[in-house]
């Protein structure tokens, strides 16, 4: 597998005279990572491709959230902050470890599922939300890569949609065995505070709760990503009421 | 396509959910009270599950997209060859947050109903009911609806009304009045449910009051009625009405219990008809008969899959439904798919007739006359009504007994906005 930019989350210090920088500094860091996670997930999932189509795909894709991480490593030099990146903090590593349980079984559908459904939906959402509120070009990155990452979701549903029809019932329950793992880390992530402890992202405390004084919140970010995910399962076909029922049963 | 009843029905059942095989009606409403939602989503959660706390409750809802939560089934009287009649749908909840019912959330709250009727659309509902404030969201604005194929709209609020005249009747025969020498005021007169009121009940009173926020409606209601010979008083402000009301219907579209009555006859009978309730908490009406109304019940029984008994109908007898979705169940029952009742002020005796005429025919009757104190009326009269019929006379003992199981879960009573404790917390 290729190295990545920088996996070692040390403690940066942050240079930055503007009192919010601390805080951007940690978003910039959970997005950052996030991004190189989803190049992880792509590049493996193009070594169980045996379309070269596929694979090429999917490599583009790894590319292209490459390109994203460094995208807010950029941003984050723009406000004087280093931006760490720790693709094996604890939640990230266990999403990491759901996909490639996948990869395992060759399951290329089970991998877009917890990539361009689950993973994806958080990414949109929470980055919608940021770029709404980012200063200056920090904000515009923000807006752009949802944008972005909302034409991968878009491109993985016709693939997604065309297996449901096959077998509607096969294909829910692997979507709620999936959802059982992938979005039960997801809702610790996004949980108002990190009851299990440090994050392994932020670079010092905890960041949400001061997320306030960037005109986010948790409870927001997640009140939205939970949404995206919903609609985005509607647009599957999955029916709301299992859906609900679904979301209402994850910790919080 | 994905909105083909198999798809519906096929996942429910990874989840043990055993569904109806038809969309007949759908119900769209809201929870009135964050007790109310909270109560949903613990249902929803699961008993082996925490429950949420009150706090992320109020983070999460207003994030919930419009869907269906659980099927309904209701039965008829009228027997076929395979059985009683039956009827199956949906109710979607539009997850309208209880502290956003007021007048600066509009738009977003029309959305939101909008986004619910689609679901009934897509679930290919034949009718669709319209409850709580879904209705006073639409009823001037059914053009604001999505395209809707084959899936017809109606508010309930032609049942609704049924509903509220017959319970002002009762309660009058039960309290000795005489209603013809009543003086009956109409809060909240100029809407749908209560210029229907207005029209099914003048005719029956010896004068009306009326009171409303637009004194042009209110103009216009009381020309209509005046045409009738009707004795008509309006008022946008309750305190200047110059004689006192001993027959009160709140039929007002308020955000909360909010209503404090002015100059009403301190034994008044007072029907709140509100969904939320209209009257203040502080309100002090210590010898007022008040209950309330637009409540039905079907004796023909209902089951909710997952198991909503209770939360989703919060009264204190089983199978209590408000008059405006009943109306969707009883049409779909009587197969008459037709938007039965739409727009503002088209409610007429007439067609109040038709539908409680629809409703009786599938068992759907008044439901027994309660308020936040509990029943007001004991034993067989409370449950039927005092009607005759053989097989509901047999009915009635096995209802009987579940009402007093039903009252003796302390825990199973409604937590009502009204005169409850603790009910300011909702707001």
């Amino acid at each position: 597998m290729e190295p990545l930019i920088d996996v070692n989350c040390s403690p940066i210090e942050c240079t930055s005279l503007s009192p919010s920088a601390p805080i951007w500094q940690d978003i910039l860091a959970q997005a950052m990572t996030g991004e190189l996670l989803a190049a992880m997930n792509y590049t493996s999932l193009s070594e169980i491709c045996d379309d070269p189509a596929e694979v090429a795909d999917a490599l583009e894709h790894s590319e292209c959230e490459r390109g994203h991480a460094a995208a807010f490593a950029a941003e984050g030099r723009k406000i004087g902050v280093q931006v760490c990146n720790n693709v094996d903090a604890k939640h990230w590593k266990r999403l990491r470890d759901a996909f490639l349980r996948c990869i395992t079984e060759r399951d290329f559908i089970g991998c877009l599922i917890v990539q361009e459904i689950m993973l994806e939906s958080f990414a949109v959402a929470s980055y919608s939300r940021v770029g709404k509120v980012g200063p200056g070009s920090l904000g515009e990155t923000f807006a752009r890569i949802a944008a972005e990452e909302g034409e991968h979701v878009d491109h993985a549903m016709s693939i997604l949609r065309a297996e449901r029809a096959r077998d509607a019932q096969r294909f829910d329950d692997k979507v709620y065995r999936l959802h059982l793992d992938v979005m039960t880390t997801l809702a610790k992530m996004l949980a108002k505070e990190c009851k299990d402890g440090h994050c392994e992202v932020c670079h010092s405390s905890c960041v949400k709760p001061s997320l306030f004084e960037v005109s986010l919140s948790a409870a927001e970010l997640r009140g939205a990503s939970l949404q995206q995910y919903l609609k985005t399962l509607d647009l599957l076909g999955i029916p709301g009421e299992v859906t609900l029922t679904w979301i209402t049963q994850l910790p919080m | 396509m994905d909105n083909s009843v198999a798809n519906v029905a096929t996942p429910a059942r990874t989840i043990g959910v055993d569904l109806p095989l038809s969309v007949d009606f759908a119900l769209i409403g809201h929870q009135e009270s964050w007790r109310a939602a909270a109560d949903v989503l613990a249902v929803l959660r699961g008993p082996e599950r925490t429950p949420l706390p009150d706090d992320e409750i109020k983070d999460i809802l207003p994030w919930i997209p419009p869907r269906a939560v659980c099927h309904v089934d209701v039965g008829s009287i009228v027997r076929t060859k395979s059985g009683g009649a039956r009827a199956g749908g949906l109710y979607i909840d539009s997850f309208i947050p209880p502290d956003r019912l007021e007048a600066a959330y509009v738009h977003e709250n029309i959305a939101r109903v909008r986004k619910a009727a689609a679901c009934a659309i897509q679930a290919g509902a034949k009718i669709v009911s319209l409850g709580g404030f879904s209705s006073i969201l639409i009823e001037g604005n059914f053009d604001q609806l999505p395209d809707r194929h084959d899936t017809v709209f109606t508010t309930g609020n032609t049942l609704t009304v049924a509903f509220i005249v017959q319970g002002i009747q009762k309660m009058c025969a039960l309290e000795n009045r005489n209603i013809r020498k009543s003086t009956l005021l109409i809060v909240g007169a100029t809407g749908d449910v209560g210029s229907g009121c207005a029209r099914c009940l003048a005719p029956l009173v010896r004068r009306v009051l009326l009171s409303a926020r637009k004194v042009e409606r209110l103009r216009r209601l009381a020309a209509e009625l005046e045409a009738n010979g009707v004795q008509v008083e309006i008022e946008t402000d309750l305190q200047r009405f110059s004689a006192e009301a001993d027959v009160v219907i709140c039929a007002a579209s308020l955000a909360s219990p909010s209503l404090l009555l002015g100059r009403i006859a301190s034994d008044a009978i007072v029907c709140d008809a509100g969904y939320p309730k209209n009257l203040s908490p502080t309100a002090e009406m210590l010898d007022a008969k008040v209950f309330f109304g637009g409540l039905g019940q079907i004796t023909g029984g209902m089951k909710f899959t997952p198991d909503f008994h209770g939360i989703l109908n919060r009264h204190p007898f089983p199978d209590v439904v408000h008059g405006c979705l009943l109306e969707g169940m009883a049409l779909a029952l009587e197969h008459r798919f037709e938007p039965f009742s739409q727009g503002r002020g088209f409610i007429t005796q007439e067609r109040v007739a038709e539908i409680e005429t629809i409703a009786a025919r599938h068992g759907i009757y008044l439901a027994p006359l309660y308020n936040a104190d509990g029943p007001l009326e004991d034993g067989l009269d409370a449950r039927w009504n005092g009607r005759e019929d053989e097989s509901i006379g047999r009915k009635t003992k096995t209802k009987s007994n579940s009402v007093a199981r039903y009252f003796g879960r302390r825990e199973n009573w409604p937590a009502y906005p009204i005169f409850a404790p603790g009910v300011n917390t909702d707001r």
